[in-house]
């Protein structure tokens, strides 16, 4: 078998990125209006994205797909608006993700859950704005949105929480990959889809 | 919003730019409204670069939709200035937090649903192939790009169906009611894909060969300005701190 | 030439999934046009997928013996190769476009495998010529009838100037005009010595142009008919081999399905889409009430928009009067029921079991058990719907819809892309769904439905009701008309 992507591979990955952003979105943007809902809208994110992941994975069959997966979303977030640091980090985590995937040659349960979880920590790249550049601009967050409002989102977003954001992430993204196999082996594996 | 993604090349008409010129402004765009400063100049930068798509799809001729924009976009900000510098307290703070988001995001989401509809998707390949982006990039993009209009039109039909068999079922679990949506739609939005794969390739999608790019693009006088403003607008970004008026 | 030698393919990887195709051996002479038939499952589309090298570079199965296109092996070629001879059309027209716009989609081809851009050019006009495209160039696909996005598929492919084009159930989707608009292309590419190769349920509009039929069963080759032995099978033979009709003319008229005929008044039926001209222009008319009333015309006469009206989808269209009752759209959305044509969109559970049980008011499993029984799903009632055939889908569609006490049932295009076996099953669904008391409405482009079933018709012209009738003698000859007219056998009139 051919290894290198062709491109049927490359359909399957765009129609597979768009099913998963959409459905991000629809998720993300009733949630983004409430500001102080930020730090778990990744969380969110991955919980529901967990379904066309996992149905995305029983068509990967070669290295890469995932990372270009990752690159590709950082790119869509970027264009809505979220800064462009999701296309670095999908490119690492992507690539991270694709590895542990692979070793579980797209297979292993366990390894999809896990390779989900860690290609999700791109979107920790949507978080680096809020907390690496906000501190920067402090003054000038407060004169935008009010002291009040700056305290606020900065009582909610302490640096260290950073650490509970990408934690959030990573759970919700077993889960979400668990609900997702779920869902697979109760209609696509019974209707004989995947 | 609607309105315009379903929108092409049917009714061309307005300004044609290069998409890349396009890509260029919603970077931009996207970029400088999201970055949280609000001083000095950018009080004027910000609004100008919000007019951009409201020009874009004035030029198209959807006057509602604009003055639609215009009238959110506006409302927006002047609430967010009376928030910010004459009310207090939690009705300015709740008002901070859904027009910051609209002014934020609106005018991004609206120029770049004004970039989905105006540009082709052979331009797009062609803009994308003059970039020497890689075609690993290019494909999915564009079957990006194809499918946006298609999950829209497969959601309503699912929506339709469910309204029609009278949606008591899942009501009251939320968790249902996505899997009722979710599936059906999954399903057939991979079923296209697979045939639309099938005929892609049968038509020599992937083949090593220079693609060639029927479509003009290029960049033009109108193409000019609007990077010119662009970078002017990156520029005072840069500088505001040291703008002082 | 194109020369199969002992063909066999299965798809996926273990074999009990199903035998495509077996043992194949034929030989298709250049400038020939072969009629691929036989009922569904029979691996005709299997075959068309071998020419076009789909088979087995992009269904993964086990390909045994060879395939010879003009002296080169074309399993054996990568697809972008094959791509240059062999043309492809495929049955869903929404599927089959990678663009969104007209004029990219008809390039897009030729750009693929890096032809000149001068000539890409040239050969767009004289295809737009040729095919008489010109109100179609520069538009959204997203837009277009599904007629006219299956002439962009044509046109895609005649660009490319293959000599061979392969088209599977290319029909399915398309009314009356288009298909023969259809057949306008497939003629003009007969001029030119191409040879044509279609895997087909229709028939009759194929009647004067193709030269061999080939009859295909459980994935063999049965029986291999000159155009003028295909001709001369009766009526009874045809049917026997499971075969849609070849000459509509020899349809014969229904036994008449007799009921008292009721009526239904329709108010206001005006209706525009959000910033769209106006569609449908209806404000008052009687229509057949406790009948299967069969809805034909063209697309774009207003049909789907009419039975979404009908349906109560569009929430601010008209009012019906029915046995003294007002409905306005919002009682229609509980009276009506639609089966859509993509009907996987309106199946939802695990179960065909529990798709019926969540349509009830109640849930009452001995209930929905009788409903499965009666509609012949009892069997399969525990697979999960996407497992089932389109047919039976369709049937569990119905089901839910009985199941749920609705007085009016809408069906979009049961029929499409259906053989003879599978129509009459349907026709059949329907005077049951009749006899339980049930008004049906059928859009459909199916003569032989309409005859087989149908006790009306309503004839849509530019968004109104121009005609209606029933299915006596006399509407017999009306409905024929329409599906003959002199466009068929020939004599099709060269418009644009």
């Amino acid at each position: 078998m051919n290894n290198k992507l062709q491109a049927k591979d490359l359909i399957n990955l765009g129609l597979f990125t768009v099913l998963y952003f959409v459905l991000g979105c629809c998720v993300a943007i009733p949630i983004g209006f409430v500001p102080i809902f930020l730090p778990i809208l990744g969380a969110l994110w991955t919980l529901i994205t967990g379904i066309p992941f996992m149905l995305f994975l029983t068509r990967v069959k070669k290295f890469g797909m995932v990372t270009l997966m990752a690159i590709l979303s950082g790119l869509l977030m970027g264009l809505t608006g979220m800064g462009y640091w999701g296309v670095p980090l999908g490119l690492i985590f992507g690539l991270l993700g694709d590895l542990i995937l692979k070793f579980g040659n797209y297979k292993s349960a366990k390894r999809s859950l896990i390779g989900y979880a860690v290609f999700s920590l791109w979107m920790v790249g949507t978080y680096i704005p809020m907390y690496f550049m906000v501190e920067d601009s402090r003054a000038s967050f407060a004169a935008s949105f009010g002291k009040e409002y700056a305290d606020k989102v900065m009582a909610v977003m302490p640096m260290w929480s950073i650490v509970l954001v990408i934690a959030g992430i990573f759970i919700c993204a077993i889960i979400g990959g668990m609900i997702g196999k779920a869902l697979l082996k109760k209609h696509f594996v019974k209707a004989g889809i995947v | 919003m609607d309105e315009i993604l379903s929108a092409t090349v049917d009714s061309r008409n307005g300004i044609v730019l290069d998409p890349r010129t396009k890509l260029f402004m919603l970077i931009t765009i996207t970029t400088l409204m999201f970055s949280t400063s609000n001083d000095g100049i950018m009080n004027i930068v910000k609004p100008i670069l919000s007019l951009i798509p409201f020009a874009l799809i004035l030029s198209e001729h959807k006057f509602k939709t604009a003055g639609k924009y215009a009238v959110l976009y506006a409302v927006c900000f002047v609430l967010e200035r009376l928030a910010l510098n004459v009310w207090s307290g939690m009705i300015s703070f709740l008002i901070l937090a859904a027009t910051s988001i609209m002014t934020r995001f609106a005018p991004g989401i609206m120029t770049g649903a004004y970039l989905i509809s105006s540009t082709s998707v052979s331009e797009f390949i062609s803009a994308m192939e003059r970039m020497h982006v890689t075609e690993k990039i290019i494909i999915p993009l564009s079957v990006i790009f194809r499918f946006f209009p298609t999950i829209k039109e497969e959601y309503q039909a699912i929506r339709d169906a469910m309204k029609m068999r009278n949606i008591r079922f899942g009501g009251k679990n939320p968790f249902l009611m996505i899997e009722y949506r979710l599936i059906p739609l999954m399903v057939s939005v991979i079923k296209i894909g697979d045939e639309l794969s099938a005929a892609a390739l049968t038509r020599g999608l992937g083949a090593p060969v220079r693609r060639t790019n029927v479509c003009e693009i290029g960049f033009h006088v109108q193409d000019f300005s609007a990077i010119v403003v662009c970078f002017a607008c990156f520029i005072l970004f840069f500088l505001h701190q040291y703008i002082v008026f | 030439m194109i020369k199969i030698d002992h063909a066999t393919f299965t798809y996926g990887e273990n074999n009990e999934y199903s035998v495509g195709i077996r043992d194949i051996d034929l030989e298709i002479e250049d400038g020939q046009v072969i009629v691929l038939c036989g009922e569904s499952g029979c691996g005709k589309t299997t075959l068309t997928r071998m020419i076009n090298g789909l088979i087995p570079h992009y269904y993964e199965g086990k390909l045994t013996g060879e395939i010879w296109i003009n002296g080169i092996n074309v399993s054996q070629q990568p697809l972008y190769d094959t791509a240059k001879i062999v043309g492809s059309v495929f049955q869903n027209p929404r599927s089959q476009f990678f663009n969104v716009d007209t004029t990219s989609e008809i390039t897009f081809g030729c750009e693929n495998l890096g032809m000149p851009k001068e000539e890409i050019k040239d050969r767009l006009q004289a295809t737009i010529q040729e095919l008489h495209l010109k109100k179609l160039i520069g538009r959204n696909i997203f837009q277009l009838s599904g007629g006219e996005k299956q002439k962009i598929a044509c046109a895609g492919v005649s660009i490319m100037k293959p000599d061979i084009f392969v088209l599977d159930e290319p029909s399915s989707n398309l009314d009356a005009a288009s298909i023969m608009d259809l057949r306008r292309i497939i003629a003009h590419w007969k001029e030119q010595g191409k040879t044509i190769i279609i895997s087909e349920h229709r028939l009759y509009y194929l009647r004067g142009l193709a030269d061999r039929f080939i009859y295909m069963k459980e994935g063999q080759i049965i029986q291999d008919y000159s155009a003028t032995e295909f001709e001369n099978l009766t009526e009874e033979k045809r049917e026997e081999m499971g075969l849609r009709a070849y000459v509509l003319e020899n349809l014969l008229m229904p036994e008449m399905l007799i009921s008292e005929r009721t009526t239904m008044e329709l108010h206001d039926f005006n209706f525009a889409y959000k910033n769209g001209p106006q569609i449908l222009y209806i404000r008052e008319c009687e229509i057949p009430a406790n009948r299967i009333v069969a809805i034909t015309g063209n697309n774009g006469a207003g049909k789907s928009t009419f039975s979404r009206c009908f349906c109560g989808l569009e929430k601010q269209c008209g009012t019906i009067i029915w046995n003294g009752k007002t409905y306005r759209p919002k009682e229609r959305l509980k009276a009506c029921y639609m089966v859509m044509q993509e009907v996987n969109h309106q199946l939802f559970t695990e179960t065909i079991q529990d798709e019926v049980m969540i349509s009830m008011k109640e849930e009452n499993e001995k209930e929905a058990d009788k409903f499965l029984d009666m509609l012949d799903l009892i069997k399969v009632k525990d697979r999960h719907p996407m497992s089932l055939s389109g047919g039976q889908k369709q049937r569990a569609a119905i089901a839910s819809a009985i199941a749920s006490g609705r007085s009016v049932l809408f069906l979009d295009e049961p029929t499409s892309g259906l053989d003879h076996k599978h129509m009459l099953e349907v026709a059949e669904v329907l005077r049951e769904v009749w006899d339980t008391g049930i008004s049906v409405y059928v859009i459909t482009h199916d003569l032989e439905l309409i005859i087989e079933c149908c006790t009306d018709v309503i004839h849509f012209e530019n968004g109104t009701i121009a005609d209606q009738y029933q299915m006596d003698a006399e509407g017999m000859e009306k409905i024929r008309k329409y599906f003959i007219q002199e466009k068929c056998c020939g004599k099709w009139s060269k418009s644009d």
